[in-house]
């Protein structure tokens, strides 16, 4: 079952990549928050507790209701144009995720030959980081590089799941608002850049070189 | 507990009080006074009069107890003029940037403090994503176009890099699969303890990530443009607070990756990367020396300069890791000098660029010569303690002549940029339709903390008390190093 909800997840990830309204984004990433907080509920469905659910619950109220609903914001707010101008063009942009995704699966596997990891919850975390990174490469627009690092932080996420990392809970809650922070300090930064530059976009951040 | 309530609970307290009381006297005596005793406990665990209780997630090792007292020390001195910082007359419109500053300085004190004494990865990867945090809203404190862009930068670039760290420990988690730590926290003293057990080519990749992750913050290039912006359109008390002590904790964590590395076979690797970084920090500092026209970012990339020394001394070890540890104390004090006086200078000047700024010597003469013996001071001349430690590191790297000679070579065209400029600024005379900048310069308490650091730099230098050398050698046996 975990494996089926990664491979979810890892479509969502191809659909980020070819669609160009950023309302999908925003869709998208609550897709992803459910995945995660589901994955993150399956392996311990036989003997549920309050303490067991805790971490899933808060995530799914961040990742899939708070964040997404604050970006929503942040785009009707600042009117922010639905439409993407790319910088680089859909098809050479999906294989380029394409080839890097098989890429990841491939040694994930290899790799699952002498480790104890899961290949394809893996493969899906690295997947969704490399993803984020393009976005935050090939896309213009400020919200959506915020978009691209939420990505990338759900793939350490769905990592950290993989690797079964023992963290303390306060760890995890602690990390959870870190995030959770760092996109609201990046949503007003952007809202006193579009009324700063009147644009939204990286152009209008060149003042600062030598 | 006792430790807990001066290093962690009392800065709690003052967050809330600085929220809470809109009048800045207030805000700045409680920030003071917890800074204070923040300052006498992390005094009081370094020299051993007190002996903190350890627990599981809080360690105080040599290596903690240095860091700690670095950054109370620095702290200190930051809140301590910060009051007169904030009633000086407006640049721009930064009235709005004050509400919150005494707020974030405690959140940075609180942070930066369970960062260094944490003995748990995730709790030091949480304690110092909130240090960025805090340090965010201080970068955008003039409200301006510049200021706005180095906040979004540094927050960015930074976030992304803390979020590689991140993978990095999730890779010393994996490393830990089938040993006796195999699903155990992520304790560094346990770690420490088995490290002989961890599958090496996790080990390896959790270092590149950290390493690389954390350099965003550290200052190490090439991952170094964020923190040169941020430092640089930062008001300076903040500025002297992230170069004298954020970047020395996150350095940190790449030591404890490496501490956990030691004992294994991986330890050349990293090793070998750190050498590699801290070379190439030193040449992007050089070339760069000759290029920025901007005084306040000549400034940062002198943190790229140093911290890449650092880095490189810790990875030659030996007395050169001595050194660096040294190193990482005389620095910090320095950048808060060179700091504060360069905001003197923006201040009176009301501009950051050196082509603006004329006869600093005779039109600000304390200021004028504070900022000279800085940057002596900086340039590791003697008796100033940088002096020493770079003495330490040179020894050290005896070993390896071609890095040597590269490493001097790099040191002595940054000292000829780096003088160019700032004689530039404090000798070329005034130009014949100019104003003074400031009547007549009064003795402030810029100047009175200048002072006191350059003096304890100069006795640390020379006397080196023993309290301090001692430690760094604990932390060198703990790194493998006898000397």
């Amino acid at each position: 079952m975990e494996n089926v909800l990664s491979i979810l997840f890892c479509l969502t990830l191809l659909y980020l990549v070819v669609t160009s309204r950023l309302k999908t984004y925003v869709s998208i990433l609550r897709t992803q928050g459910v995945l995660l907080s589901a994955i993150m509920v399956f392996p311990f469905i036989q003997h549920l507790s309050i303490h067991i659910l805790l971490i899933p619950l808060m995530s799914f109220i961040v990742k899939a209701v708070i964040i997404p609903r604050f970006i929503n914001r942040i785009v009707i707010d600042l009117d922010v144009k639905q439409i993407l101008e790319p910088s680089i063009q859909p098809f050479n942009f999906l294989l380029l995720t394409v080839a890097s995704m098989s890429i990841i699966f491939v040694s994930a596997h290899v790799l699952s030959g002498f480790t104890p990891i899961e290949p394809i919850p893996f493969a899906s975390a690295f997947s969704a980081m490399i993803t984020g990174i393009y976005i935050i490469i090939f896309r213009r627009k400020l919200i959506v590089h915020v978009v691209g690092f939420l990505i990338l932080e759900n793939g350490i996420f769905l990592f950290g799941t993989a690797v079964a990392a023992e963290m303390p809970t306060f760890v995890e809650l602690g990390a959870m608002l870190d995030v959770f922070v760092v996109v609201f300090l990046m949503g007003i930064a952007i809202n006193k850049i579009s009324s700063t530059f009147s644009r939204q976009d990286v152009s209008v951040l060149g003042r600062l070189k030598d | 507990m006792l430790e807990l309530t001066f290093l962690a609970i009392l800065p709690l307290g003052s967050i809330a009080a600085s929220y809470f009381l809109h009048k800045r006297k207030m805000q700045y005596s409680i920030s003071l006074i917890v800074a204070a005793g923040h300052l006498l406990f992390s005094y009081l665990i370094f020299s051993g009069v007190y002996q903190p209780a350890e627990g599981e997630f809080i360690r105080f090792d040599a290596l903690s107890r240095l860091f700690l007292l670095v950054l109370s020390h620095v702290y200190f001195w930051v809140v301590l003029v910060s009051y007169s910082y904030l009633n000086r007359p407006e640049l721009v419109n930064e009235e709005k940037g004050k509400r919150l500053y005494f707020m974030m300085l405690n959140l940075f004190l609180f942070a930066n403090t369970l960062a260094i004494i944490s003995n748990h990865l995730g709790l030091y990867w949480v304690a110092s994503e909130t240090t960025t945090l805090s340090v965010a809203p201080l970068i955008y404190y003039y409200r301006n176009e510049e200021s706005l862009e180095a906040m979004w930068k540094y927050l960015f670039l930074v976030s992304v890099g803390i979020a590689f760290a991140f993978i990095g420990f999730l890779f010393l988690a994996l490393s830990a699969s089938g040993t006796p730590l195999s699903g155990q926290q992520l304790l560094i003293s346990s770690f420490t303890r088995f490290a002989t057990y961890l599958n090496p080519i996790w080990l390896k990749a959790s270092f590149i990530f950290v390493f690389v992750g954390l350099s965003t913050k550290i200052g190490i290039a090439p991952m170094h443009p964020g923190d040169i912006d941020a430092t640089s359109n930062a008001p300076s008390p903040a500025a002297a607070l992230m170069a004298g002590s954020l970047r020395g904790t996150a350095l940190l964590g790449v030591m404890r990756l490496y501490q956990i590395m030691v004992p294994t076979a991986t330890a050349e690797f990293a090793r070998t990367i750190m050498i590699v970084g801290g070379v190439f920090s030193l040449f992007v500092a050089f070339v760069f020396m000759f290029k920025v026209t901007n005084y306040k970012r000549m400034i940062a990339y002198s943190s790229v300069e140093h911290l890449g020394l650092i880095t490189l001394g810790i990875g030659t070890g030996g007395i050169a890791f001595v050194g660096a540890m040294l190193h990482t104390v005389f620095n910090s004090l320095t950048k808060v000098v060179l700091f504060f006086n360069a905001g003197n200078i923006h201040r009176a000047y009301k501009s950051r660029e050196v082509n603006a700024v004329w006869n600093v010597l005779n039109e600000m003469p304390w200021t004028g010569w504070l900022f000279l013996f800085g940057f002596f001071a900086i340039v590791a001349m003697p008796p100033f303690g940088i002096f020493f430690s770079e003495l330490m590191i040179f020894q050290g790297l005896m070993s390896k002549p071609f890095l040597l000679a590269a490493v001097l070579f790099f040191l002595f065209f940054i000292f000829v940029g780096m003088s160019k400029t700032i004689f530039r600024m404090l000798y070329t005379a005034r130009p014949a339709d100019a104003q003074p900048p400031v009547p007549k310069e009064k003795f402030d308490i810029f100047h009175f903390a200048s002072v006191v650091l350059l003096l304890l730099l100069i006795v640390l230098g020379v006397f080196m008390p023993s309290r301090l050398y001692d430690t760094v050698i604990l932390i060198s046996k703990d790194f493998g190093i006898s000397l």
